[in-house]
């Protein structure tokens, strides 16, 4: 494929902005939260991706884990963002890397912690009328 | 290579699939289409929570509740083999088919104009049969054959 189309002025709309970025390591959010670190290998109309040696990174607070995940074939609706990593950039926050133990365990610490929260806010807000009881907000879909 | 079409490589491999709710299906891909719309084989079923599993030995999924596909990372290289093998083939079967085609085509015409060498204007028909042994091959060749026969015969 000729890429030089991709480099300079010319400006593809849609999912084909994303082909300049193929084989680039990028950094892949999606809906449900988890973050994916790896190189973009090809994609379609839709914004199906696939990712080549994926890992997970998995953050809670200043310390993180990456879990190695493989080969990836994403379905575009539940990508939330796709950056391009550039390593040239200082780091400006530092992070210190776990074991994948370690902060599987305080990512399961963290998202209690995160639930006890949202059912307090959950009961404050029946208490003030706000939501409906019968429907409490959830993030399942 | 397309994100579907590697998954059509994938046909006949292990995977797993996560759905957007969470549940987790791991199997052996049966087939898929262009929705994305997979079958599986051999599948345990995890909950969301990772807690539970059920055993299941055939599902079918619809494209649009899965999240993501997890596929084992020498895929990546069958593709490329595919890609390769495919242009050579196509290739081949694209000319075959039609020169088939044209030799069972032309040849019934040839024949049907020799027939008609057996008429009046049979000079006429008869070329005809004999131009279309001309564009096609051996059937219209034989066309063109039957035709001269009809003339004979017609000279009798």
């Amino acid at each position: 494929m000729d890429l030089s189309i991709v480099n300079n002025d010319y400006y593809l709309s849609g999912m084909a902005a994303l082909v300049g970025d193929i084989d680039k390591q990028l950094m892949i959010m999606l809906r449900d939260g988890r973050t994916l670190i790896a190189y973009l290998r090809s994609l379609d109309q839709f914004g199906n991706l696939v990712l080549h040696q994926a890992f997970e990174r998995i953050c809670v607070g200043r310390q993180y884990a990456d879990i190695p995940r493989g080969l990836f074939v994403i379905r575009g609706e539940n990508v939330l963002l796709i950056g391009e990593l550039d390593f040239h950039q200082p780091i400006r926050v530092q992070l210190v890397e776990v074991t994948i133990e370690e902060i599987l365990k305080l990512q399961k610490e963290d998202i209690e912690k995160k639930g006890r929260i949202e059912k307090l806010r959950q009961k404050a807000m029946i208490e003030h009328g706000l939501i409906d009881e019968g429907n409490p907000i959830e993030e399942h879909y | 290579m397309l994100p579907l079409t590697l998954l059509r490589t994938a046909v006949y491999h292990p995977m797993l699939v996560e759905l957007k709710n969470g549940e987790t299906y791991n199997g052996n891909l049966l087939s898929c289409d262009n929705f994305m719309n997979i079958h599986l084989r051999d599948v345990i079923c995890t909950s969301r929570d990772g807690d539970r599993f059920w055993k299941i030995p055939e599902c079918y999924i619809r494209g649009n509740t899965i999240k993501y596909l997890r596929l084992p990372e020498d895929i990546l290289g069958l593709v490329k083999e595919d890609v390769n093998e495919k242009p050579s083939r196509s290739g081949s079967s694209n000319r075959r088919p039609f020169r088939g085609r044209g030799d069972g085509g032309r040849g019934g015409y040839g024949g049907r104009g020799g027939g008609g060498g057996g008429d009046q204007r049979n000079n006429y028909k008869g070329s005809g049969g004999g131009r279309g042994g001309h564009q096609g091959s051996r059937g219209g060749g034989r066309g063109g054959g039957a035709g001269g026969g009809g003339q004979l015969r017609q000279g009798r």
